[in-house]
């Protein structure tokens, strides 16, 4: 090898996979030392930036656009298809239900988990299912029983066959991601609302459910599990964004219900002393509460009176900091920090909806700044009650 | 590529495509939740900004369905086929912006590799290497990201841009020189 092209990129390989050091590298190619020794510190230092990823609001909601995406596409595209051909595709699908239903492998495939034999069986009478219920909001509910069933199949994998919960995981996602798509296609009034809100409910739900599996798995099984809740709040936010079009004030209750639920998650955690689970409940309390505000803007921009959500945000904020105290009182210090972001977003929301009211005159007894809990310092409430003005960064990751 | 290093996973996404080529929906939806992590990661470097970054996202899958027939003509991994949207969107976003102001969005910093003698290898400003990087032009750029902020291998560098791999050292090497001299230029 001669080329210094390709000594360059000989080197790099090496260091970075730790067959040789720099020095060794430079030690090898005396002659080009002066030429290589600069490329290789630059190439050295581009790490790739960690923790860069998507919200989970995000994956569900980019999911289901480009679903629908797909089905405008093919709906174009399939015009021009006989009607026949779709009732005798559907005719098919009833033979083919009513005999796996008649035999008894489709009730014995029922319990099946993946891997077993029978499972290919489980999902194929779900697939006929979806088949033979073509209304909007049938397919919701029967995507969010299916949703459950992966969560039973989550629960009974969690000691036998942990390694595999992670496959349930990518079920769950699709069947979640599945209901709000049709949860779009119900269209708008009471029956959107009804949709919305049950599915929004269901995953609140699930979110419980899935706490509970997460306390009783090994290590190994625990990411699988945390993605899996991560998959249920952004699928929660969705519903709730629709629910939002039709009655932001109930989308606004089930959203403080869950994040609330998030503050006990992370209290239960402190006690624990399960640090790295207090900051994950943390976190997701920050994306729900950032939501609520969500709720109030899109409610405001749709013409709706927003004092009743504001205020409910704002009554919601004493509960909240009483809980963070107690979390604050619990946990290390090197988790302090997360308690104390946690708290700053429960004030920005608290000023937000003091703003709303305000503007409406309807801030009543609502006092204009929360009293932080008495565990929090009073050099660290000073700085979240008067926080830096916000530069232009990135946003939240 | 790490994810598609592994045999039975490299065999599961070249299922996937079969079906996604065949007009599967449901198979395009699963190679979306594959991969739309590091094609988020991808282009959030380079734009800097969480909406941005969502929006040309959600476009390169939407690019990616419509030209799915295109893909089994190319002998590129389908991740690296995806980045290669990615890179045209991204250059379309840019020419659509007046300032510049994407190249100041502070990205996270990076966890150092523990080992010391990594650590002083590697110590410098990310932030100004992000800034060095997006000035890098059309394929300098895009093998720069490929390498070390996506480690992509060469070969799948070259099949995804169309190059052999004697080229793609070529660029790789005139991409860090460019670096060096933007960067030496930012200091003085």
């Amino acid at each position: 090898m001669g080329k210094k092209e390709d000594i360059l990129a000989l080197c790099i390989e090496d260091i970075r996979s730790g067959r040789s050091s720099l020095a060794e590298c430079l030690e090898r190619y005396p002659s080009m030392r002066q030429h290589l020794e600069p490329l290789l510190r630059i190439a050295l230092s581009i790490q790739e930036p960690p923790d860069i990823k998507p919200s989970n609001a995000f994956r569900v909601r980019a999911r289901v656009h480009l679903v629908e995406q797909i089905h405008a596409t093919r709906n174009v595209k399939q015009t021009w298809y006989p009607g026949w051909l779709k009732i005798a595709a559907l005719v098919v699908a009833i033979v083919l239900a009513a005999s796996a239903l008649g035999t008894g492998t489709a009730y014995a495939a029922q319990d099946s988990l993946p891997g077993d034999t029978l499972y290919h069986v489980k999902l194929g009478v779900e697939q006929v299912r979806r088949v033979l219920n073509t209304g909007d909001t049938a397919r919701v509910k029967l995507e969010l029983a299916f949703a459950g069933v992966r969560l039973e199949e989550m629960e009974a994998l969690a000691n036998e066959a942990p390694d595999r919960i992670g496959t349930v995981t990518s079920r769950y996602e699709r069947n979640i991601a599945m209901a709000i798509e049709r949860t779009e296609y119900v269209g708008n009034g009471g029956a959107s609302a009804s949709v919305s809100e049950e599915a929004a409910l269901t995953m609140s739900r699930h979110l419980c459910v899935l706490d509970g599996i997460e306390d009783n798995v090994p290590e190994t099984a625990r990411e699988a599990i945390r993605h899996a809740k991560e998959i249920a709040i952004g699928g929660q936010i969705e519903a709730l964004r629709i629910l939002t079009r039709e009655n932001p004030l109930r989308a606004a209750e089930i959203n403080l219900d869950t994040l609330q639920n998030r503050l006990y998650r992370a209290k239960v955690n402190a006690e624990r002393n399960e640090a790295a689970e207090v900051e994950i409940a943390l976190r997701q309390f920050e994306e729900l509460r950032r939501f609520g505000e969500e709720i109030s803007q899109t409610a405001k921009g749709l013409g709706y009176n927003t004092a009743a959500v504001d205020e409910l945000n704002a009554h919601a904020t004493s509960a909240q900091l009483e809980v963070l105290g107690d979390i604050y009182g619990k946990v290390s210090e090197e988790t302090k920090g997360a308690v104390e972001k946690a708290l700053e977003v429960s004030v920005e929301g608290h000023g937000q909806a003091v703003e709303g009211l305000r503007e409406r005159g309807a801030l009543g007894d609502i006092p204009e700044e929360p009293a932080l809990p008495e565990e929090v310092p009073e050099k660290v409430k000073e700085r979240i009650l008067k926080p830096e003005p916000k530069g232009s960064g990135p946003g939240r990751h | 590529m790490r994810e598609e290093r592994n045999t039975g996973a490299a065999a599961n996404i070249a299922l996937l495509i079969k079906r996604a080529v065949e007009g599967d929906a449901d198979s395009f939806g699963r190679l979306y939740d594959m991969h739309v992590d590091r094609v988020y990661r991808h282009v959030y470097y380079r734009v800097g900004n969480v909406p941005d970054a969502e929006d040309l996202t959600q476009q390169v899958f939407l690019k990616a369905w419509q030209a799915m027939d295109k893909y089994k003509k190319t002998s590129s991994p389908f991740l690296a086929w995806l980045m290669r949207i990615g890179h045209n969107l991204v250059i379309d976003f840019y020419r659509s912006k007046k300032d510049k102001a994407y190249l100041d969005y502070e990205v996270a910093a990076p966890d150092l590799d523990s080992s010391p003698e990594r650590v002083a290898e590697a110590k410098l400003d990310q932030q100004q290497l992000r800034r060095a990087i997006l000035q890098l032009h059309g394929d300098q750029q895009q093998v720069i990201l490929m390498r070390f902020i996506e480690d992509f291998s060469y070969t799948e560098i070259a099949s995804s841009l169309g190059k052999s791999e004697g080229t793609i050292r070529v660029i790789l090497h005139r991409a860090l020189a460019k670096l060096r001299h933007i960067m030496e230029e930012e200091t003085t």
